[in-house]
């Protein structure tokens, strides 16, 4: 009785102090604020609203956020939605990260059917559940596009590098949701390729795959699959795992002697110390941004700077920037309505174009199930002097592709 | 009594069947046994210290692995200020986290030994989850790394090219179990934490401090874990949760062994490892590794109540 | 006095049944995810009252899930009939296991369940085709469309009937029996008690209980995956809520989940970021102050408040 006490008073004190000027548009989100993913997000969510709130608002009123941390736990993360759609009343539901959390979230989303801008969740299970869900905008490119995406950018690096080769793949991927999800989704596309469709045809030739266990989930031992890989001999190597993968990656590599022509790293996000590791140099990584974009971007640059100057720390995750972009891009598509009423503020946010700091413009198209798709492809980096450096789309390159990857030798 | 018969028949067939089994598998997965002593070698590292109290305080250490985490963040901070070596830190770890042990001894765990069993559980659940939190509040979730560039030396003998480090792993638990058994078997202190964990009622009788033996052994438990958490640093990523698992394997590798078995230990060990490298090698199956593990683990405790060890 | 009592649980019991109609959705929520874990606390506190301290809830909790979300999903069984094939799969399995090791004691018996979940959670993760491998499986919609009145009504039915069972436990001849296995065994064998009969009993019931909880969480939300249904949470913190309320009784675990539960949501709130921190010094704190949890802490004030009014009740 005492948290409903409290949470009353505290919601009064927010009403009285509001209520005296104009009530606010309130964005309720969802993120898991124990993970740097969700934290840096969040802190990105808080910098844009200040921003906006700084230059007047939206349609006159001021925006106000409202963060639950979901725990990164599934019961959780859906009781956080109905705390904020009937406690805070919130306008819209922004946030999201792990595809566990938001497929027990999708039932109770449903039963609101509040206008929701998600930035997490790649799972084409969540496309699946969210069938029909016209008032859902999914940011984060789904697993299935993410894949499709790279060979568009591995066709035009081939055309321009013609001195590289993508023949032949090897895939190493954790045993988890998210190693195996990527797995799947490479079968499904060679499958198609070989029946002369999808972007897969005339890329690669032949491809393999095994398993691992994430140091992440207590693994950590990449010997076996490396060896695998090694023996089979790849024009690229690929591993699907976490950040805590990564520099054990490369040392056990070392470590066996295997240096594949292409080296890459495809984790959701990288470690702190991974830069300042000689072995970094040369590794291909997959991601949505890097700060190097700041070189070709300006609103990426102003976002960089002033994530910087307001936490006092380095956005070190693509879900800051995206985080940012969640709040931008409903605005933007507010803005455009000029109401919050939800039929005219969908079809607003379907016809938004918003310059993220992503390096690209943001707009909604239909994904397989659902309509309201933003971002479809990821970006194909590369680590350079302990820098990550933008290889592909052209249009936002940075740096010349290293290749192939520098040997073992003195490093 | 039957206890003693059943042992000294293992005493020779055990380890034959061990060696026969182990020189097959080097025929035909050599890598399989290198990596496989390496891992185990390691899980055996980091359960000898949680088995010890265990055995002699009757704790289950829930925040075990979480020690490990805390020990291996106070080597990387070491290594970010002064840039001491991760292997030299381990002299700084070490007696820090015996310390950190003492303490915690003194402050909690001391005042629940008289409280019914299992609210040491519970404790140990409150204390893991605080250091965890605390970590991840201070550094972040973000994985940390150390590189050196001997972590990921290599050796080739003949066709052979493996990683040299990880046998530090072998090294470290062979030293830790020699040091110690001489501990335990002939020193004054040893042989009193060894009658305590046998029976502490009769040991306090005999005069001997009961609470200094377990504030002793508890500390000393805690202080190994940060021999291995110097030795992991090199090698492995470190967040908040990287010691956690280890607390699920040091626990399955104290009751594969039997309590009380230290050298048992080890032997599970490097079983355990062999067993998990062996399937991680085998094509399409390497995600059922973890089966190898548990499997193992159901069938020894099983085989061993059948016999009539611990009924 | 007793009047007194049965008069408090009709009224608690009423409270708890009509909570849909005075509270909103999100209390509704939490106090569903709180009846969850209270069952499974309560069924852990009931196999360990034979001595056997079990680390197998989550494994249970996991193959209920699993059997409830894919007889539905496979079979187009209704979700209710499947909660119910959840709890018998479960039973099955630990009837089955239960001759194996149930002769086993103390943390060998803890441990070998502890890895038996572990191998549940590896056969769920590499039967791609049949569960959906480390993805999980989805069903088109969650029990009841979803609908949080009737989700609550379905989690608090079963509670209620974990807290029947454990209450059935605590008087009849049962409990006799399973106090002096618990107390001395081979006393208890040398009277005559069946001790194995006993504790497959218990430990078939307890599992079955653990299946249907599991078996309610999947078709709650609809979708199963080896990370959810075999998270450790669904070992570690029922077993936290039954130590802080009080074990061996039934109203410790209802006590400890009720608190802890809504506790931890409170903190989250008020904390955004290190309410775990605070959650665990809490836990730490029962442990130290409250030996015998909440439950022994309110029954040691009564005692006192008793005879300091006059002593005159002749009750222990």
């Amino acid at each position: 009785m005492k948290k409903f006490l409290a949470i009353t008073l505290v919601l009064a004190l927010v009403v009285l102090g509001v209520a005296a000027k104009v009530k606010p548009i309130k964005l309720g989100a969802v993120l898991p604020l124990g993970d740097i993913t969700g934290r840096q997000a969040a802190n990105a969510m808080k910098l844009a609203v200040k921003e906006i709130n700084a230059a007047g608002g939206v349609l006159g009123r001021p925006l106000e956020l409202i963060i639950v941390d979901d725990e990164m736990n599934p019961s959780k993360g859906a009781a956080a939605i109905d705390k904020l759609a009937t406690i805070d009343k919130v306008d819209f539901f922004i946030g999201g990260m792990s595809s566990g959390v938001h497929l027990a979230q999708i039932p109770i989303l449903k039963k609101y059917q509040k206008i929701t801008v998600w930035i997490g969740a790649a799972s084409h299970l969540c496309e699946k559940a969210l069938a029909g869900a016209d008032w859902y905008f999914h940011l984060h490119p789904w697993d299935y596009q993410q894949g499709a995406g790279y060979a568009i950018g591995w066709k035009q690096i081939l055309e321009k590098y013609p001195q590289v080769k993508f023949d032949r793949v090897f895939l190493a991927y954790e045993e988890g949701a998210f190693g195996t999800a990527s797995y799947k989704a490479y079968l499904a596309m060679l499958e198609q390729a070989k029946q002369g469709e999808g972007p897969y045809v005339g890329l690669v030739k032949e491809f393999k795959g095994e398993s691992f266990k994430s140091a992440a989930f207590g693994g950590g031992d990449y010997r076996a699959v490396l060896r695998l890989a090694k023996e089979w001999n790849p024009d690229a190597f690929i591993w699907a795992g976490y950040d805590a993968d990564a520099l054990p990656m490369m040392a056990q590599a070392k470590e066996i002697g295997f240096a594949p022509p292409i080296f890459i790293g495809a984790p959701p996000g990288w470690p702190a110390d991974f830069g300042k590791s000689p072995l970094s140099e040369g590794v291909v990584l997959y991601g949505m941004w890097a700060p190097s974009l700041n070189k070709v971007s300006p609103v990426a640059e102003h976002f960089y700077n002033a994530y910087v100057k307001e936490f006092g720390e380095e956005p070190a995750t693509y879900f800051a920037p995206l985080g940012y972009t969640n709040v931008y891009f409903l605005v933007e598509g507010i803005k455009k309505a000029g109401t919050l009423e939800k039929e005219a503020l969908i079809k607003a946010l379907e016809q938004v174009e918003y310059e993220s700091p992503l390096g690209e413009t943001l707009k909604i198209a239909p994904s397989a199930v659902i309509k309201h798709q933003g971002f479809t492809t990821q970006k194909i980096l590369q680590w350079q002097n302990g820098k990550q450096e933008v290889i592909w789309p052209f249009e936002v390159q940075t740096a010349e592709f290293i290749y192939p990857f520098p040997k073992w030798e003195g490093r | 009594m039957a206890e003693t018969k059943t042992h000294g028949r293992h005493q020779f067939t055990l380890p034959l069947l061990a060696i026969v089994a182990l020189i097959l598998i080097f025929i035909f997965k050599p890598y399989a046994v290198i990596y496989g002593v390496q891992r185990g070698s390691l899980y055996a590292l980091i359960a000898m210290p949680l088995a010890l109290t265990l055995g002699i305080v009757g704790i289950l250490n829930l925040a075990h692995g979480d020690f490990l985490t805390l020990g291996a963040y106070i080597a990387y901070w070491i290594f970010n200020s002064t840039g001491l070596d991760p292997l030299l830190s381990i002299f700084a770890v070490a007696p820090l986290l015996f310390v950190v042990g003492a303490g915690l001894y003194k402050i909690t765990v001391s005042k629940v030994l008289r409280a019914p069993l299992l609210n040491q559980l519970l404790l140990t659940f409150g204390i893991a989850m605080i250091l965890e939190e605390v970590i991840n509040l201070i550094w972040t979730s973000r994985p940390r790394n150390v590189y050196v560039n001997y972590a990921s030396a290599s050796a080739s003998i003949g066709g052979f090219r493996f990683g040299t480090y990880e046998f530090s792993y072998l090294l470290a638990a062979v030293g830790v179990l020699v040091l110690l058994r001489l501990f335990l078997k002939h020193t004054r202190l040893g042989k009193a934490a060894f009658a305590v964990g046998q029976n502490p009622k009769g040991a306090k009788i005999v005069g001997i401090n009961v609470e200094m033996i377990y504030l002793l052994i508890f500390s000393i438990s805690v202080g190994i874990v940060g021999i291995a958490a110097g030795l992991t640093l090199p090698r492995m990523s470190i967040f908040p949760l990287f010691g956690s698992p280890f607390t699920l394997k040091s626990f399955c590798l104290a009751a594969m062994a039997g309590l009380g078995n230290l050298t048992g230990i080890l032997w599970s060990g490097l079983a355990l490892g062999i067993g998990e490298a062996l399937v991680q090698s085998i094509e399409g199956y390497s995600g059922w590794s973890d089966i190898v593990f548990f499997g193992v683990l159901i069938a020894v405790i099983t085989i061993r109540s059948y016999r009539g060890s611990y009924v | 006095m007793k009047k007194l009592g049965m008069l408090i649980i009709l009224a608690v019991v009423a409270l708890g049944f009509l909570f849909p109609l005075y509270a909103g959705p999100y209390p509704l929520h939490v106090m569903t995810t709180v009846l969850t874990y209270m069952a499974l606390g309560l069924s852990w506190d009931m196999m360990l009252r034979t001595g056997q301290l079990s680390f197998g809830t989550a494994g249970f909790f996991g193959l209920g899930s699993y059997a409830a979300l894919l007889t539905t999903l496979y079979l187009g069984l209704n979700p209710l009939a499947s909660i119910f094939v959840g709890g018998v799969f479960a039973a099955i399995v630990a009837f089955a296991l239960g001759y194996a090791i149930l002769r086993l004691r103390e943390i060998y018996f803890a441990i070998t369940t502890l890895a038996l979940a572990g191998v549940f959670t590896v056969v769920a993760r590499n039967l791609h085709d049949f569960t959906g491998g480390p993805e999980g499986k989805i069903l088109p919609s969650a029990i009841f469309n979803g609908d949080p009145t009737k989700v609550y009504w379905l989690t608090f039915s079963v509670a209620l009937g974990s807290i029947l069972v454990s209450e059935l436990f605590q008087r009849t001849r049962i409990r006799f029996a399973i106090t002096a296995i618990r107390n001395d065994e081979i006393t208890a064998k040398s009277s005559g008690i069946d001790i194995f009969k006993y504790l497959l009993f218990v430990f078939v019931i307890t599992s079955a209980i653990q299946g249907v909880v599991g078996g309610a969480y999947a078709q709650q939300y609809g979708f199963v995956s080896p990370e959810s249904a075999f998270s450790t949470n669904f070992l570690l913190l029922p077993i936290a809520m039954c130590l802080a309320g009080g074990i061996y009784s039934t109203l410790g675990p209802v006590i400890g989940s009720v608190i802890l539960g809504v506790l931890s949501e409170y903190l989250k709130l008020r904390f955004p970021y290190g309410h775990l921190i605070i959650y665990g010094v809490i836990i730490v704190a029962i442990v130290l102050f409250m030996p015998h949890g909440i439950l022994g802490m309110l029954k040691k004030i009564a005692q006192k408040t008793r005879t300091e009014v006059g002593g005159n009740e002749n009750e222990k």
